[in-house]
């Protein structure tokens, strides 16, 4: 082996070694960069979201919003309350809406009514609505849960 | 001048930094025909160090109560950037470490290494050991799912046979009478607080003895010439180091770490609770033993056994006349092989399903 | 003993004197004072006793009504003979056909009952005369349940009292104590089974396990005091007070009309009246333990229609289950499926849509639901084939990082092999 054969096998060693030692680094530090980074959604899941507007919201209406990937109803009373509850009927796990021509809420399944504070008032299901506690900020209904 | 001289020789002038150099260049470490052997203990620390920062990104986004646990960590793993890949390799970084630090410590075993004048370095390994299973035991029941709440409250329970103390140490442990949310922040402070502190001590201490004395080598004709540690002995340590990172990537690629169910208390225990491997051989030992002993109760007296053969084990430095005089000891190597063959024969067997 | 009764006595005798003459009823809100409870309560014989130990949890005594009210003599007077002298109106023991009188001179009073609530029905007697057990008392038959047999006689409760006999949770064992009775009902042609089967439907699984009081139990579809059969024709309308959507769509079917002609109760043909079990998606259709087969048999079109409704119901709660499983394997390895569990919420919704459609006895509004549900489920299905497909991403992209250290390591050791063969 010629000395320019040697010196040229050593540079492609030292190249290969930098670039292999260099993509690992980088393959360690690229997700630990793109860990540190904030998430989209900023926080893991709690007991509280952000429901909706007040804007969006008049009077004699109501929203579905969800928890995680369970419901919970959002009405605005006709005299202009905001409230919360849970958004599954007590009967059989069906996802309640509001009606504003009863000016209650109601669940199509199986013609379940309950009032405006919840509570069964015809029909199947057996207990009230669970009730959140409702906070305004400004224009933002936050919902807590559990509280 | 170039930059990077100009700071070495700012430094240098303040700190002295010459000998130092000097030392590296200078030190070197013993070849031999089980020189392998020297690079379990720095594999482990490789892996503690990936424990510690990978640790404590997870800390970023972890909760540690019972109501929000479960939830950080599905949405470590689900909503943060590779936080799937985090996590993974924290929990299989930590299988790691107690394999590699279980292989480090049958090498000096069988080598005799724990003779005078190292039975300090044998001791702190020992407690070492400990701290990694303690570590290994508190971080199992942080992400609160089924599997590791009801192996936690098997494994507590052990606690509550101690003569005496029993029911207070269980109590302590538990942070009350049953596995719960304080249970959860009990072991979270253990995990991330008490036993880093402990770890990061034993370990500067562990270095510093080996430092001090230089790395056994085996009575062997005739010996080779020492290795440099610097550069020939650094990188190989590396690639070692590299390979664990494979190693740690191809698990978590071939197995990733599921996230499992939430843990439900009032739920009843689901079939077939098994702890982590490295506690398999005690678990599937104590299961065995028959409900009484000579009239005692068959778990606390394993229990004893499994203290007291711990104890034989720790203060083998002790006993071990032979190897202290730099004879062979047929004893110790059969006690090493005894324990060596128990632990991976009970382990494997219980893999395989025999016990059940 | 005998100081105390006297003393009693004394201080009775005084607001005799004090009060206008003696009477029966007094206050409302106040508990009675009557001569009567207090001899009562010492006297030996349990018989006599026992009415005067209850009458402090009685709903009448507590509100001022003393034992008079029903027996008549003078509550005031201290000497037994006085007391109970048939000429101040004592009857002692009500034999059962005076009980509805007895309890209506009140009960049936408007203005006397508005004194104490002003919302209690006063139409019992009314009610109960129509009523088999009211026919069969002004027939003479001692044996049927008046007021007492029910409501008790002594210490009566009001309905709303958990402890009441007639409280909803507790209505089922007061009437078992005579309609479970099957040598007794045999006599009025009632074969005395409908205890037992009654306990073993859904609605008692709701009164008694769920605790859910609004759950029917015997007089929400009898009746309470006007207790009767519901006649043939109303049977739909009783169901269908509280499961309103299925009577809709039952009366768009065409079984409507057919029940009606054959003179048939309809809902109970296929639920029974008082087993009625939770209804399952396999009893349709005209096999051995289906329904349908009462009175259609294979090859009629009745019979093909069932056939595609039970086939459209199964195949969606099959298909519904399978993509469950997928959802939530993928979320125990820890993708998150929220938008996938919601839509299989909306098709469990659709079904039972679906399920309420099968009044109609129609396929084509069935299969519009269960087709509605097969949509979502298909979505459903594709957000977990996208979890599946981000962790096959995964898994490649660490076997490429797995590459790219492994030629590291290569890169390494062929470096040290250099280095130590310089040296």
């Amino acid at each position: 082996m010629s000395s320019h054969q040697r010196i040229s096998r050593k540079s492609f060693l030292n190249w290969f070694l930098g670039t292999s030692l260099g993509a690992t680094i980088l393959a360690t530090l690229y997700p630990i960069f793109r860990y540190v980074l904030p998430p989209e959604v900023a926080e893991a899941p709690t007991n509280r979201v952000l429901a909706g507007k007040l804007s969006e919201l008049p009077p004699n209406t109501g929203k579905v919003f969800r928890f995680g990937a369970k419901p919970g109803i959002l009405v605005r009373t006709p005299s202009g309350e905001v409230r919360a509850f849970s958004g599954i009927c007590t009967h059989l796990n069906c996802t309640v809406q509001y009606r504003p021509d009863f000016q209650h809420i109601w669940c199509a399944c199986h013609n379940g009514h309950y009032d405006l504070q919840g509570k069964n008032i015809q029909g199947p299901p057996p207990r009230p609505l669970e009730a959140y506690r409702v906070d305004i900020v400004g224009d933002e209904i936050y919902v807590t849960r559990g509280a | 001048m170039r930059l990077g001289e100009r700071i070495w020789h700012a430094l240098d002038s303040r700190l002295n930094l010459q000998p130092l150099v000097q030392f590296a260049k200078e030190k070197s470490v013993p070849r031999h025909r089980h020189d392998w052997m020297y690079y379990f203990g720095g594999l482990t620390l490789f892996f503690f160090g990936v424990q510690v920062i990978t640790g404590i990104l997870l800390l970023l986004y972890y909760r540690p109560t019972a109501e929000a646990a479960f939830e950080s960590v599905q949405f470590i793993m689900s909503r943060v950037p590779f936080g799937w890949l985090i996590r993974s390799i924290h929990s299989w970084s930590a299988n790691l470490m107690i394999a590699a630090a279980f292989v480090h410590m049958f090498t000096v075993f069988f080598s005799g290494a724990y003779v005078k004048p190292r039975e300090l370095t044998w001791w702190t390994g020992a407690a070492l050991l400990l701290l990694a299973l303690g570590f290994g035991f508190s971080g199992y029941l942080l992400p609160w799912n089924e599997l590791a709440f009801f192996a936690t409250r098997v494994g507590t329970d052990m606690v509550s046979k101690v003569p005496l103390v029993g029911d207070w140490l269980l109590k302590v442990l538990r942070g009350g009478e049953d596995v719960t949310g304080a249970t959860l922040t009990r072991f979270f402070g253990i995990h991330v607080a008490i036993l880093p502190m402990l770890t990061s001590l034993l370990i500067l201490l562990h270095l510093a003895l080996i430092q001090r004395q230089g790395m056994h080598e085996p009575q062997e004709k005739p010996p080779l010439p020492p290795r440099p540690f610097f550069p020939n002995f650094v990188l190989r340590e590396l690639m070692v180091w590299l390979v664990g990172l494979a190693a740690l990537a191809a698990l978590a690629a071939f197995f990733p770490w599921e996230l499992g169910k939430k843990a439900d208390p009032f739920a009843p225990a689901p079939a077939g609770i098994k702890p982590e491997w490295y506690f398999l051989f005690m678990f599937e030992t104590l299961k065995l033993l028959p409900a009484k002993i000579f009239g005692l109760d068959g778990e606390v007296v394993g229990l004893a056994a499994f203290t007291a053969g711990g104890l034989f084990w720790f203060l083998a430095p002790l006993w071990d006349r032979k190897r202290a005089r730099g004879e062979k000891s047929l004893f110790a190597l059969l006690v090493g092989w005894g324990v060596l063959l128990y632990i991976l024969s009970f382990t494997a067997l219980s893999y395989l399903g025999v016990f059940q | 003993m005998t100081r105390l009764l006297s003393l009693a006595a004394l201080a009775c005798a005084a607001l005799a004197l004090a009060a206008p003459p003696p009477r029966t009823v007094g206050a409302p809100g106040k508990p009675a004072q009557d001569q009567c409870t207090l001899c009562h309560r010492e006297l030996e014989e349990a018989r006599l006793r026992q009415p005067a130990l209850l009458a402090a949890e009685d709903v009448h005594h507590r509100q001022g009504i003393t034992c008079a009210g029903c027996h008549g003599g003078d509550p005031a007077a201290t000497e037994p003979e006085v007391a109970m002298d048939p000429s101040k109106g004592f009857v002692g023991k009500i034999p059962p056909q005076k009980v509805p009188e007895v309890c209506a001179a009140c009960h049936s009073d408007t203005s006397f009952m508005l004194r104490y609530d002003p919302n209690i029905p006063t139409d019992q007697l009314a009610q109960y005369r129509t009523s088999k057990h009211g026919l069969g008392l002004a027939k003479g038959d001692q044996r049927v349940a008046t007021c007492a047999s029910c409501h008790g006689a002594h210490g009566i409760l009001p309905a709303s009292d958990a402890r009441s006999p007639v409280y909803p949770s507790r209505i089922v064992e007061t009437c078992a104590r005579c309609h479970a009775d099957r040598s007794l009902m045999a006599q009025y042609g009632i074969p005395g089974n409908e205890i037992e089967d009654y306990q073993q439907s859904v609605h008692y699984q709701a009164l008694t396990v769920k605790n859910d009081l609004s759950a029917p139990t015997c007089n929400d579809c009898h009746g309470a005091h006007g207790a009767t059969p519901p006649g043939v024709s109303s049977v739909s309308n009783v169901c269908g007070t509280c499961h309103l959507t299925q009577r809709e769509a039952f009366d768009l079917s065409p079984h409507k009309d057919a029940f009606a002609t054959m003179e048939q109760p309809a809902c109970e043909a296929c639920h029974s009246n008082h087993k009625v079990v939770p209804p399952q998606d396999q009893w349709i259709g005209v096999e051995e333990g289906q329904v349908c087969g009462t009175c259609h048999s294979a090859g009629d079109p009745g019979a093909e229609a069932a056939e595609k409704i039970r086939h459209a119901l199964l195949e969606t709660v099959q298909r519904s289950e399978a993509v469950r499983q997928r959802v939530e394997r993928a979320e125990q390895r820890g993708m998150l499926m929220d938008e996938a569990l919601v839509k299989l919420e909306e098709a469990h919704q659709a079904l039972v849509l679906a399920r309420n459609d099968v009044h109609t006895v129609d396929p084509a509004r069935v299969q519009a639901r269960t087709e509605e549900a097969q949509m979502v489920l298909a979505k459903a299905e594709a957000d977990a084939a996208a979890a599946e497909e981000e962790l096959a991403f995964r898994h490649r992209g660490l076997k490429v990082s797995l590459l790219v250290i492994l030629l590291a390591v290569v890169a390494l050791g062929l470096k040290i092999r250099e280095l130590e063969k310089q040296s």
